[in-house]
């Protein structure tokens, strides 16, 4: 009986001093106390991620309703990256198609997007994350022809672009040739008038340069320069979701300097276009730093 | 009227019920039933598809044969699959003569937009090529591919295979001579004629294929590879350059070759070599010791000139003048202007 009550009592004190100096190291200091967080929420064990299948190089797969049942892709590798690094033990595959040219506002069914969105493809009542990749077009010159060092020694050369691509919009906003620039109806009919010398440079989307110039190396120039309009790609997050903007912001920076960004690139793309100097310097908007209340 | 429209429709009932029959035997019926039937499976060769035979009574089983890809002895002939080792087929079904083929994840693995026309096309042609098959539609892992195949929309049965390869037509080879710099816009015609020949000669001139005008396996193959003529000199602003060995007359403006033209200079060497500047020019020239009219002439030097002539064979024929052809006379007129430097060389390529 003694035996017991020793231990009882033995047990008692020993939770008490337990829990005495739990709520030591639990209480903050008082100068602690100013530089607490603001209370995380923690991330949903499954994240789910919209996309927009249809590019080969950045996400395409398999859907069965709207669940993206085979996926593969640079953004959905970087889903899954992203998803891991903000502690998501599960990544849910969505496929929504942006409503015309912007994501849609209102009640969403996912936490972010990554769909080869610009800022201005985004409804304003989602946040946006900085840029994953740059939204420019890649400088493609004929064989013989240097990467122009600027703009003006760009403006000066026959360009040409497939027509109705961003590559367009770009010479007649951004390069404003001397020369009228020379649309073709596809890639192959680009690549043709490069290496016939038809035209000196090409413009092409950033994100599909390396598959336009695969295996033609021989018969094109050097791709070292882009020309920007846009800040970039973004990683889209829903109203109201329970991830926070700045940490996915704090994830892309660690993958970009990591490398993990570049390898992805390099592994879908072909060629990474950030690592593409760019010719104008476009003013990055800086994204809000808390979700929009 | 009544009676004949019943039994058209009791016959066409019959007809249907008869296919569809038929179908589902094939596609589900015993080993039996079809045992001997003989089904095309196809594969690729070089990137061309090649059929290779198998006995397969079922569509399933001639899916499965597809998926399994060549034999030892076929490997040995060169043919190979385009679909990935592996694939398994999780489920097929027949509805309205159009076959939906399950596929496992393993059909969309690797670089799916390097052969996109491989796997969808040994598919479609294998199903399509079963009697009473009008279409295929594709599933994978029991989803709609968007994407995965670049230039096919799964969305939709693939009522047609794809074309392995296409060879160009003769408006792109024109095309491409225009680009090139051996043709103007004008040459883009869609008919071989002889302004394309005359093109087509002076490229295999420049890359140094036989000379016969014509645009055969090894000049298509050479054109699709070309680039621009390189001036071989560095020299900048307007000028021409006569290459005697390939009996060319390349027009450079800037260190750009503009035009690259088919002529005939002097035999024996008659056509000096040396640097020279255009001294005159005459729409209409009467040569005195011949006694003809030469045509848009460019003197360079001495009695020497540029000018249209109708016969410019391929190789050095007149007596000292560069015979331009017929299609480019009036461009090289119009290029050499007075004063424009020439330079005559036999060039060390």
């Amino acid at each position: 009986m003694n035996v017991f009550r020793r231990r009882l009592l033995g047990s008692v004190v020993a939770c008490a001093a337990v829990l005495v100096a739990g709520m030591a190291v639990g209480t903050p200091s008082p100068g602690r106390a100013a530089e607490a967080p603001v209370a995380r929420p923690a991330p949903p064990p499954e994240l789910v991620v919209a996309l927009d299948l249809g590019d080969p190089a950045l996400q395409a797969g398999a859907i069965r309703g709207i669940d993206v049942v085979v996926a593969r892709g640079f953004e959905v590798d970087l889903a899954r990256v992203l998803a891991k690094r903000l502690g998501s033990t599960r990544v849910r595959l969505v496929n929504v198609r942006p409503a015309g040219r912007r994501l849609a506002a209102g009640a969403v069914s996912w936490h972010i997007a990554l769909a080869a969105l610009t800022r201005a493809e985004v409804n304003e009542a989602h946040a946006t994350s900085i840029p994953y990749l740059p939204a420019g077009q890649a400088v493609v010159p004929r064989r013989g022809v240097e990467p122009p060092r600027s703009l003006a020694v760009l403006r000066t050369l026959q360009l040409c672009a497939t027509r109705r691509s961003a590559g367009v919009a770009t010479i007649a906003s951004v390069v404003r040739p001397d020369q009228r620039p020379i649309l073709a109806p596809g890639n192959d009919r680009l690549v043709q008038l490069l290496q016939t010398g038809a035209c000196d440079a090409a413009l092409v989307d950033g994100v599909a340069v390396g598959r336009v110039v695969a295996g033609r190396g021989q018969l094109l120039g050097r791709v070292a320069v882009r020309v920007d309009r846009e800040p970039g790609v973004v990683v889209a997050v829903a109203a109201g979701s329970p991830i926070a903007l700045r940490d996915i912001d704090r994830v892309l920076r660690h993958l970009r300097a990591s490398g993990t960004l570049s390898a992805l690139a390099r592994r879908w793309l072909g060629i990474d276009p950030a690592r593409l100097r760019p010719l104008v310097a476009v003013e990055p908007t800086e994204p809000p730093t808390t979700l929009p209340q | 009227m009544t009676g004949r429209n019943r039994s058209g429709r009791t016959l066409r009932g019959a007809l249907a019920l008869a296919i569809a029959t038929s179908l589902v035997l094939v596609l589900v019926g015993p080993a039996e039933a079809g045992s001997n039937r003989v089904v095309d499976v196809w594969f690729q060769r070089s990137g061309e598809p090649v059929a290779a035979t198998r006995h397969a009574p079922t569509i399933m089983r001639t899916v499965q044969a597809l998926l399994a890809g060549p034999t030892h002895a076929e490997r040995r002939r060169g043919l190979r699959s385009a679909i990935p080792a592996g694939t398994k087929l999780r489920e097929l079904s027949i509805a309205r003569r159009i076959v939906t083929v399950d596929l496992s994840a393993r059909f969309a693995a690797g670089r799916t937009d390097r052969a996109p026309s491989g796997r969808i096309g040994q598919l479609v042609r294998t199903v399509r090529g079963i009697p009473g098959v009008r279409a295929v539609r594709v599933r994978i892992e029991g989803g709609t591919p968007i994407g995965l195949f670049p230039g096919y929309d799964l969305r939709r049965p693939v009522f047609t295979a794809p074309s392995a390869s296409r060879a160009p037509g003769i408006r792109e080879l024109q095309q491409l001579l225009v680009d090139l710099g051996f043709s103007s816009d004008s040459g883009v015609t869609g008919v071989f004629d002889p302004r394309t020949a005359t093109a087509v000669l002076g490229f295999q001139k420049w890359v140094g294929l036989p000379r016969d005008g014509e645009l055969g396996d090894e000049t298509i193959s050479a054109l699709l590879r070309a680039t621009r003529p390189q001036p071989a000199r560095r020299a900048g602003g307007r000028r021409i350059e006569v290459h005697l060995g390939r009996q060319l007359a390349l027009l450079v403006s800037e260190h750009r070759v503009l035009r690259t033209v088919h002529i005939s200079t002097g035999a024996a060497g008659a056509t000096p070599v040396g640097s020279y500047r255009v001294f005159r020019k005459e729409r209409y020239s009467w040569s005195v010791p011949f006694q003809v009219w030469l045509p848009w002439a460019s003197y360079f030097t001495g009695g020497i000139a540029f000018h249209e002539y109708p016969d410019v064979p391929t190789y050095p024929a007149s007596h000292g003048c560069v015979r331009v052809n017929g299609f480019d006379a009036t461009t090289l007129y119009a290029f050499a202007s007075s004063g424009t430097p020439v330079d005559v060389f036999y060039e060390s390529a």
